[in-house]
């Protein structure tokens, strides 16, 4: 009788579990409203910058790699604890986007995605971000 | 006991101040031939305001509020029967800074040993360019602290002013490259109320460098070597060559730095936290069995 009752409480903490981690599945983050201003943004720097390879991609693996992963495919440590999904940026949807909309995106945020602005002052360093998440197109 | 030496402290102080800005007007000169360039400011040469003890010439952005917990256990001369010295004694400083401008920053602090209270500012005089006109990161930064130890340690004639102290420091850094950087830094500390066998003055030099091996890790060494000077000194010159100099705090460790978070993991022989305590009291030699585990924490807030 007794190991009846721990059958049915194992199974009804895993229902419960598994309950939870239904609920908590991420979930894309929806469209995003972007000022006018920023979808016609004009980079600072060219591309193929020498500081790409070496500025954005420090900043990048400082600020942005510990959710976005090391590739962009929003598969870093800190991703799973996020509610809504990091995207993909080797993916078309994302690399078809301007770079004024990368921008906006990168460093004003919004939600679980946070601003940037203070942390990478420099606006030619936010470009060289933007130009390395350019080179993770598969 | 106490005896005031403020002035040859503001004169001191001075001096760094003019000889630095002299150093500003003579590279200044240099580059006015040369075709103008928009000037950038070159990435800060350290990731955080704090490298071991030693503040840096990086400050955060404006609006930023920067928690610290920084904990230095005993010496390690005991073995593994204090488990090397993470069970001894050990001395933790808890402190908030603020940066109000992007080049001026202020902080408070407690720290365990002395229950030393300080204040702290750091302006940037001079910020590195890309450009290299200005090849370097110059600030000055002060510490006053305010030791909250018994009245009775400031000996019969007791007044609040005793328990001061106060680290005035010019700091020069440069960020050579992505990878390397490295800043000097001369400073006059000055202790309103010392034990009689030390000078209530000391001037001394500091460095530290920064070589970083992967996009968040880096080695960081620093030190901090008090002079004797005998100009200064309160004592002969035959009691100074008898008495037990001072050691320099010699500081070796890894930092890992990400967005939000600085982390030092070290060796240090000082087990003081306040610049000034381990400048004006430091006896652990770094070589003679005076190593100690020491530990950083940063978190950043913007606002």
């Amino acid at each position: 009788m007794k190991n009846s009752v721990k059958l049915v409480a194992i199974f009804g903490i895993a229902v419960l579990y598994m309950t939870i981690n239904i609920a908590m599945i991420q979930k894309p983050g929806g469209p995003w409203d972007i000022p006018a201003k920023y979808k016609t943004m004009k980079s600072t720097i060219k591309a193929g910058d020498a500081s790409i390879n070496t500025t954005g991609k420090e900043l990048y693996n400082k600020h942005c790699k510990s959710c976005h992963g090391a590739k962009g495919l929003g598969d870093g440590p800190k991703a799973a604890n996020l509610k809504t999904s990091t995207g993909d940026f080797s993916a078309k949807k994302f690399q078809d986007q301007s770079d004024g909309e990368i921008y906006y995106q990168s460093f004003i945020g919004r939600d679980e995605m946070p601003n940037f602005e203070k942390k990478i002052t420099d606006e030619a360093d936010r470009w060289a971000v933007i130009y390395f998440m350019r080179t993770m197109k598969k | 006991m106490m005896k005031n030496y403020s002035f040859i402290r503001v004169i001191g102080a001075f001096a760094l101040i003019v000889s630095m800005l002299s150093c500003y007007n003579g590279f200044a000169q240099e580059e006015e031939a040369t075709e103008p360039v928009k000037e950038r400011p070159a990435r800060p040469a350290f990731e955080s305001g704090l490298l071991f003890d030693a503040a840096t010439t990086t400050i955060q952005s404006a609006k930023t509020l920067e928690m610290i917990i920084q904990h230095r256990f005993g010496t390690m001369d005991n073995g593994a029967s204090d488990l090397f010295g993470i069970w001894a004694p050990s001395n933790i400083r808890l402190g908030m800074n603020f940066s109000i401008l992007n080049n001026l920053m202020v902080g408070i602090g407690t720290t365990k040993y002395n229950k030393m209270q300080d204040i702290q500012i750091k302006y940037n005089i001079l910020q590195q360019t890309r450009s290299n006109k200005i090849p370097v990161t110059v600030s000055v930064y002060e510490v006053i602290g305010i030791d909250g130890s018994a009245d009775d340690k400031f000996g019969v004639n007791y007044k609040f002013t005793n328990r001061f102290n106060y680290h005035t420091q010019v700091i020069i850094s440069r960020r050579f490259n992505d990878m390397f950087s490295l800043q000097l830094a001369p400073a006059f500390t000055h202790y309103n109320s010392i034990d009689s066998t030390l000078d209530h003055d000391r001037i001394s030099i500091s460095f530290a460098g920064r070589i970083k091996f992967s996009p968040q890790s880096s080695v960081i060494i620093g030190g901090d070597f008090p002079l004797q000077i005998q100009g200064i000194s309160e004592h002969t010159k035959e009691y100074n060559d008898n008495a037990t100099m001072m050691k320099p705090n010699i500081c070796i460790g890894y930092e890992v730095s990400t967005s939000t978070h600085a982390f030092h993991l070290y060796l240090a022989s000082a087990q003081g936290i306040l610049p000034q305590e381990n400048i004006m009291f430091n006896r652990n030699d770094f070589f003679d069995k005076g190593i100690l585990i020491g530990l950083n924490i940063t978190r950043l807030w913007s606002f």
